[in-house]
């Protein structure tokens, strides 16, 4: 059956989920659900290229009333989103083997983590926007319980906080969805956008009003302003290989729902050059600015590094709001680079904490000499994130501000990129700071630390993060390929 | 006589409950036995009342204008179904549940006669017979508010009473209109004044506006809900089928039927008899949303969003459009599919458990996960995620309100949307703390549970799951039903 791929994409995590559950030898013993969940996720990652290569398919599920088919779709926007996503869930799934020794509830843990790759993926592939917001909702409940993980008075605090910000965000995208419905062409998603302009139910002002509600209801999930208040607060208390992913991969979940809201539904060339578009880059730009303030202020790196996403999300979702072909490769290729970024940080400090307790930034001092590998893929990462050339994360925010200001739109086309460049600035002062002292720090009284045992992860651990700071090398230096391809996506949409 | 089914459907389950307790009873399995054969027997009749195509059944004649009368159409068809399919499992519930409690026998003698009347409603051919079976409900569910007897019972008791007569007095005014000025009351498909020149129309939208006032107060539209969450003392059978079943959508169905069959969607149209009504609904879903946000008290809170979700049938018919008329036929069905499962699995919470605070649920799921699964899928249908029924319907009333356009509608949409996130908040957040949190240990422990009532359950729970899949013959009868009615 034509595009059953989809649905095995969908179903290899999730059946895998519901086996750990049912089969309990299976999870008896550490080895073997290590073995059972890399195989599942290495499965996973072939059948993601397989449907990736696979060319555009559509793959009717059924039809809950006439008007509301639940689809899948696999396209080019599909096929990155699903990519990225994938094989940040893979290196991260190899790197919590390790690391989750040291948690409690570690059999349910692994459950929820395949559930939420299954739903992602039903995510990426969604075909109908009433799919995608099935998917979407479904997504956030099955990562509650990763957020709850700990069962700390905190973490149930911050999972229900996240719950609420998420069910938030999601209604006020069904409204969109609601009324947009009767102003489409068709329920499936149309490269360029399905609206009738032409013929809108409601006047055209009260339309835009309502399409920037919808966005920013699905920006919730990319920790966008003004709804941006639960991720610094969730992220972090859930295990770290959980954080990266939650901070790395589920955010991009909001930003692929407002692309398909933007490119596939409502089409670019209706909001470019509203209110509703100012509005947006307005909300993006001021968290970026944000988020990377928040960062610099907190002292406790995984938050850092949680508030440092809210600022690194919305520099895609800047590229994405300019509406422009070249600001819209350098917004997915940020989304590229900070899945991998962000993956590679949450999975260090993860390390370090593993290792050796440390949870502050000014406790780092001299961590360099204790675990050198560990703490230089940390830098690796670090300066890409600022956006230093030759690394990943130098060419995505060329390509922002570059397109920005080809752009030429009033005010933005300049304070996006003087915006990008004091985020960078920040980026670097909370974020340099603690990878230099971590080598350099502690030299006075050099004695004293050099006694503290060298404490250098396993191989487990390592190879994971080794793997996303040599892709984000490499990466940032061979970029083109991604970028041809994202320069066509771009074209076909615009 | 062919008609006669009708009657049949009604009266007998009315005879069998008056019967239950002159009967000198041997043992409870006889007694058990009777009461389920019974009501199993009055869904069989009804089924065939409703599969069957019955001509009008003319009972007595009380004037030129007023009759008692039965027949069944598309809507009637629907309610009546709707309460022939839930009254077993319920009652199969009930057995399990009220088992050597006190006053059992009252209560099953009324419960069945309940079903009867309820029937009786659905199957009204106008509107004198409806308002006679619709007062009898109230009485003949008076008694089982106050089943248990305390202070507390019998003042919810006489504040449903007291609610009820009131709003039927009310209802009656509007009745005389409707026979005054338009010369009967039976029911018309599209309205009395369908294709004729209206004369009165001021009068008839004054009569129009009482009506719906009194029905409301079953329909527990803001401000004369106050009765429903006072009456969640009742056992939980009777909160779960009367209070989000049968009593209250027997409100929301003479309300239909006053404005679709007697005084028409033309009289009322764009006209104060339609916006006062629509505001009115549109307050209480959020008004309800919000109170059970701020409740306490698990039932108390399930019945504010009764409350609310009742409006939501309201807002979708008083739309006045044929899309606008079937989304709210459609969460009429859903809603109850959905509402009787959380409530009955409320029910084993609160007596087999000891819970009744929603903050004691903390950690029950892991004493009952299959019973608190299915609570928390009822809970997310409620919620309105896909692809579970409550979205269907949801995503039908939204769609009818944006079809119609203008501010009320808007403004309704908005109140689902806000709704859909304070119910999110209210039943989500205590279906996760079902599962993440820990019974304290002075915490009564868990008593074991019927098989009647798991049986009962799991018959509800699969119903309503297997509805959010396979509801389009449902979907289309709807529309029949609801089409050439505007």
């Amino acid at each position: 059956m034509e595009g059953m791929l989809l649905l095995i994409a969908i179903l290899l995590p999730a059946a895998g989920a519901l086996m750990l559950t049912l089969m309990p030898w299976l999870n008896e013993r550490r080895e073997d659900r290590c073995l059972f969940v890399g195989a599942i996720l290495v499965m996973e990652c072939v059948v993601v290229a397989l449907v990736a290569l696979d060319g555009q398919r559509t793959l009717v599920l059924f039809k809950m009333t006439e008007q509301l088919p639940i689809a899948l779709r696999s396209d080019g926007t599909s096929r990155i989103f699903s990519a990225v996503m994938a094989l940040m869930w893979t290196v991260s799934g190899f790197f919590s083997f390790s690391y989750m020794k040291h948690e409690q509830n570690e059999k349910s843990y692994y459950a929820f983590y395949l559930m939420t790759l299954a739903s992602l993926m039903a995510l990426t592939l969604s075909g109908t926007m009433v799919t995608m917001y099935l998917f979407f909702e479904l997504m956030t409940f099955i990562s509650v319980p990763m957020v709850l993980h700990t069962r700390t008075k905190e973490a149930v605090a911050a999972g229900i906080k996240y719950l609420i910000y998420s069910v938030a965000g999601a209604t006020m995208g069904l409204m969109g969805i609601f009324i947009l419905t009767p102003n489409i062409s068709s329920a499936y998603f149309v490269e360029g956008g399905s609206l009738l302009a032409g013929s809108l139910t409601i006047s055209k002002d009260a339309f835009l009003v309502v399409i920037f509600i919808t966005l920013v209801g699905f920006g919730t999930k990319a920790g966008m302003f003004p709804m941006h208040g639960w991720l610094p607060t969730a992220h972090p208390v859930a295990p770290a290989p959980a954080s990266a992913v939650l901070s790395g991969v589920i955010t991009k979940a909001g930003v692929l729902c407002i692309f398909r809201m933007v490119f596939y539904v409502i089409g670019a060339d209706f909001i470019r050059g509203t209110w509703v578009q100012w509005a947006l880059l307005g909300c993006a730009t001021v968290t970026v600015f944000m988020g990377s303030m928040l960062a610099l202020r907190e002292k406790v790196l995984k938050k850092r590094l949680a508030y440092s996403s809210v600022s690194q999300v919305s520099y895609v979702l800047c590229g994405l709001y300019m509406l422009d072909t070249m600001a819209l490769d350098g917004a997915l290729l940020q989304l590229v680079f900070h899945a991998l970024t962000k993956d590679a940080l949450f999975l260090c400090a993860g390390a370090i904490i593993f290792k050796t307790g440390i949870t502050r930034v000014e406790e780092m001092h001299g961590l360099g000499r204790r675990m050198p590998w560990t703490m230089w893929m940390f830098a690796v990462c670090a300066i890409s994130l600022v956006g230093i050339p030759p690394l990943g994360g130098f060419i995505a925010k060329w390509y922002i501000a570059e397109g920005a200001l080809s752009t030429g739109a009033p005010v933005f086309s300049w304070l996006v990129p003087i915006v990008l460049l004091i985020s960078a600035i920040l980026t670097a002062a909370y974020l340099l700071p603690p990878s230099v002292s971590a080598f350099f720090g502690g030299m006075a009284d050099g004695e004293a630390v050099s006694a503290l045992p060298k404490a250098e992860p396993s191989l487990m651990m390592l190879v994971p993060i080794f793997i996303l700071s040599l892709a984000i090398l490499l990466l940032g230096i061979f970029p083109n390929f991604m970028i041809e391809s994202f320069t066509r996506l771009a074209n076909a949409l615009m | 006589m062919e008609g006669l089914t009708l009657l049949a459907a009604i009266a007998l389950p009315i005879a069998a409950g008056a019967l239950l307790p002159v009967v000198r009873w041997k043992g409870r399995a006889a007694r058990d036995a009777y009461i389920l054969c019974l009501t199993i027997l009055t869904t069989v009749l009804a089924t065939v009342a409703i599969f069957g195509n019955f001509p009008r059944l003319s009972l007595i004649q009380f004037n030129d204008r007023l009759s008692f009368a039965l027949k069944l159409d598309g809507i009637g068809r629907l309610f009546a179904g709707l309460i022939a399919l839930l009254w077993p499992l319920t009652t199969l519930y009930a057995l399990g549940y009220m088992r050597g409690t006190q006053k059992e026998i009252s209560f099953f003698a009324f419960f069945l006669m309940s079903y009867g009347i309820s029937l009786g409603i659905a199957m009204s051919a106008n509107l004198v017979t409806l308002y006679i079976f619709y007062e009898m409900l109230s009485l003949s569910t008076l008694p089982l508010v106050m089943q248990k007897g305390d202070s507390g019972s019998i003042r919810a008791g006489l504040k449903y009473l007291y609610y009820s007569l009131g709003g039927a007095a009310f209802a009656f005014i509007g009745l005389v209109y409707l026979v005054y000025f338009g010369g009967t009351t039976n029911f018309v498909p599209g309205g009395l004044f369908r294709g004729v020149a209206v004369e009165h129309t001021a009068q008839l939208r004054l009569g129009y506006l009482l009506c719906f006032l009194g029905f409301s107060v079953k329909a527990a539209v803001f401000p004369v809900h106050g009765w429903l969450p006072t009456a969640s003392v009742a056992p939980t059978p009777v909160t779960a089928l009367l209070h989000a079943v049968a009593v209250v959508k027997s409100g929301v169905f003479a309300i239909l039927r006053v404005t679709y069959f007697s005084f028409g969607a033309l009289v009322i149209r764009a006209s104060y008899a339609q916006y006062i009504p629509l505001a009115l609904t549109c307050f209480t879903i959020v008004f309800g949303c919000s109170m059970a946000l701020k409740e306490k008290h698990l039932k108390r809170r399930l019945a504010y969003s009764t409350v609310s979700n009742l409006s939501y049938i309201l807002f979708g018919a008083l739309l006045l459009t044929g899309q606008g008329l079937a989304a709210g036929l459609l969460h009429l069905v859903f809603h109850a599919l959905m509402k009787i499962t959380l409530f009955l699995i409320a029910g084993v919470y609160n007596d087999r458990a000891g819970i009744h605070e929603v903050g004691e649920l903390h950690g029950i799921g892991r004493d009952w996960p299959v019973l608190s699964a299915a609570f928390a899928l009822g809970s997310l249908a409620m919620t309105g995620i896909p692809p579970f029924i409550g979205f269907i319907s949801k995503w039908a009333l939204a769609q009818a309100a944006v079809l119609s356009g203008g501010l009320l509608p808007y403004l309704g949409l908005t109140a689902l949307l806000v709704s859909a996130l304070l119910t999110g908040i209210y039943l989500l957040v205590p279906s996760t703390f079902i599962f993440i949190g820990r019974r304290p240990g002075n915490a009564p422990g868990t008593k074991p549970v019927e098989t009647e009532i798991r049986i009962s359950l799991a018959a509800l729970t699969a119903l309503m799951l297997a509805a959010g899949f396979f509801s389009r013959p449902l979907v289309d009868f709807i529309t029949r039903a609801a089409s050439g009615l505007v």
